[in-house]
């Protein structure tokens, strides 16, 4: 008996270990069933993770609706489609999309003149924008008394220079104003330090909120609340999130559309060269319908068609 | 012949017991390792008082201001916030158990107690941001309901059947010559319990104490959920505050590898094991001292 359990225990060893060592060398293989055959025929899609999974998602319906190139466009040969995503931040998009890493680079910031200057010879195509909208409980009286506030008045609230809601309107209730914000160091974060604070540093009585639905599930619970949430969140919950004006601009899809309301930015795809053929019908299928859906569903505004 | 075998399947069995012992504590070993390599341009960079004492986290500015002390304090205050509530209610009840509540009752109490482990934090964490804050809120007029004493209270309530469950075998681990000598001698029940086997199972109790307050400095989801993760130094339990567990889940996803911001929270996850080690150390030593006077 004691002989059998000895070698029970041996044995279980011996497994344990060989799956520890199997798990470490699993992880390559895997991935290579489905590289190009033909490297022409593909398209390399990379850069940052917000876009990713938007063109991700369309890819994947792309290349099931239509499997090989010749069913998109009968002048094009009959081969699989084969369109790859990989992601590692806008900037490192905008690098590779000019070094020619990638055929488009992804890119989710608003460019500069010097950048867009890169692509003169390419494209910029823009899917749509990330929104950040002031929102604030629709029981605050604010959003009857003041529905209006200029970015000084914000700069004001968000670094903590006014703490009560009295201080920005003596028509509002004496009671502080309860900041939310998202971590810093984030996207939205960064969104709103380059539209709004401008370098101004946020006030340390700040509540940073792990995510973006809990932000708004707190300005929907606490009356006092404000903060920056995503235009799905605030197009969700009409009733119960009120959206503020920036210096008289309301977030509406007009003004998200024609650039007015500056609190967002671009989600792009860049590219050095103009896209042949092939590229230019993957980039009509995400203007399409069905890729602006994508981009709606994801809680992202997309561009006007 | 048959004891020559029986020795060597002693061996072979001590020395698999050996080498998986050696392999956790290298684990461990292995971890520190890395944690530290990944943080050191931060202690080489700022220094450890720096660090540790700057109350100042701005983490991106150029140049970045990295200090953690209002991270450590919102631990201390959370953690130890939770073992005050957590321990009396927990000896308390450990005691019960093991010698007073009758044995039905018992069979009925300890699996439901046991059952609060198996609740997921953040399980924890949303009831509490559901109900706590939101009673706070309405009870006391709060503009907003998080604190680190909702945070602690939450966190107590995680904590106690840890302390319940350990306490409970410690009593019961107390050699029955004792219960049977104060029986002997006459004395109360309650005599025999706080004065005869409390005393001689405070090792055990203090033991729970300690895992108790290791869980709680590192339970991370329902603190960030309930804490508010402000980053002022909090001057009171009832203040908010951002403790290290909290800020390093808020804040490591959206950092790049090898920037100042991720070694500065490999840096504060350092110094939150390094003070859950220390805290175990520290109260081993006491519990020797302990034995060594008593």
């Amino acid at each position: 008996m004691v002989k059998r359990r000895i070698w029970l225990s041996v044995l279980l060893c011996c497994i344990l270990a060989f799956t520890m060592l199997a798990g470490c060398a699993s992880n390559e293989t895997g991935s290579e069933n489905n590289a190009a055959p033909t490297e022409d025929y593909s398209i390399k899609i990379g850069g940052s993770s917000t876009l990713a999974p938007i063109i991700a998602q369309c890819a994947d319906s792309f290349t099931e609706e239509f499997k090989t190139w010749d069913k998109v466009d009968t002048s094009l040969p009959e081969e699989p489609i084969v369109i790859f995503v990989s992601t590692g931040g806008s900037g490192f998009g905008l690098k590779s999309a000019v070094d020619g890493t990638f055929d488009f680079g992804m890119v989710s910031k608003n460019l500069k003149d010097e950048e867009k200057e890169q692509f003169a010879n390419g494209s910029i195509t823009q899917l749509g924008s990330d929104v950040l909208i002031i929102g604030v409980n629709s029981e605050n009286p604010v959003a009857q008394v003041k529905p209006d506030l200029t970015t000084e008045e914000l700069v004001s609230i968000f670094s903590g220079k006014i703490k009560n809601w009295q201080e920005l309107d003596p028509a509002l209730p004496d009671r502080s104003i309860v900041v939310t914000v998202r971590d810093l160091g984030g996207g939205a974060s960064e969104v709103f330090d380059s539209a709004v604070m401008k370098g101004t540093p946020i006030s340390d009585e700040a509540l940073q909120i792990p995510s973006m639905g809990a932000l708004a599930g707190k300005i929907m619970d606490n009356k006092d609340t404000i903060g920056y949430v995503s235009s799905g969140l605030v197009n969700q919950n009409p009733d119960k999130i009120t959206p503020i004006s920036v210096d008289g601009i309301a977030p509406t899809l007009e003004n998200i559309n024609s650039g007015a309301y500056k609190i967002g930015r671009a989600l792009l795809l860049v590219s050095k060269d103009k896209p042949d053929n092939m590229e230019q019908k993957f980039l009509d299928y995400l203007l399409s319908e069905k890729g602006l859906g994508v981009v709606e569903e994801l809680g992202y505004v997309p561009v006007a068609r | 012949m048959i004891y020559r075998g029986l020795e060597l399947k002693e061996k072979i069995i001590s020395s698999i017991i050996i080498s998986v012992a050696t392999v956790s504590s290298l684990l461990l070993l292995a971890m520190l390792i890395f944690i530290l390599r990944e943080s050191w341009p931060i202690w080489s960079q700022i220094g450890v008082s720096g660090f540790l004492f700057g109350s100042s986290w701005r983490p991106l500015n150029t140049p970045p201001e990295i200090g953690i002390l209002s991270m450590i304090v919102s631990t201390m205050w959370v953690a130890g916030g939770a073992l005050l509530i957590a321990a009396p209610l927990g000896f308390g009840c450990a005691i019960f158990l093991a010698e007073f509540a009758p044995r039905p009752l018992a069979a009925i109490l300890r699996p439901v107690i046991n059952m609060l482990t198996g609740i997921p934090s953040v399980v924890y964490g949303f009831l509490g941001a559901a109900v706590l804050v939101k009673f706070f809120e309405v009870k006391f007029d709060l503009a907003s309901g998080e604190s680190l004493f909702a945070a602690s209270l939450i966190l107590a309530i995680m904590v106690i059947p840890f302390i319940v469950a350990n306490s409970e075998a410690a009593l019961r681990l107390v050699a029955p010559e004792y219960r049977h000598a104060g029986i002997a001698l006459g004395v109360s029940r309650q005599y025999l319990t706080l004065r005869i086997l409390v005393p001689l199972a405070r090792k055990g109790m203090l033991g729970a104490l300690v895992l108790a307050f290791g869980r709680a400095m590192g339970e991370t989801m329902a603190v960030l959920m309930l804490a508010g993760n402000t980053l002022r130094l909090p001057g009171s339990w009832f203040d908010k505050g951002e403790p290290l567990s909290a800020l390093i889940a808020l804040e490591l996803g959206s950092t790049t590898p090898a920037g100042s911001h991720y070694q500065a929270l490999f840096a504060a996850g350092l110094v939150l094991v390094l003070m859950v080690i220390a805290v175990n150390i520290g109260i081993n030593l006491l519990l020797n001292r302990l034995q060594k006077g008593g």
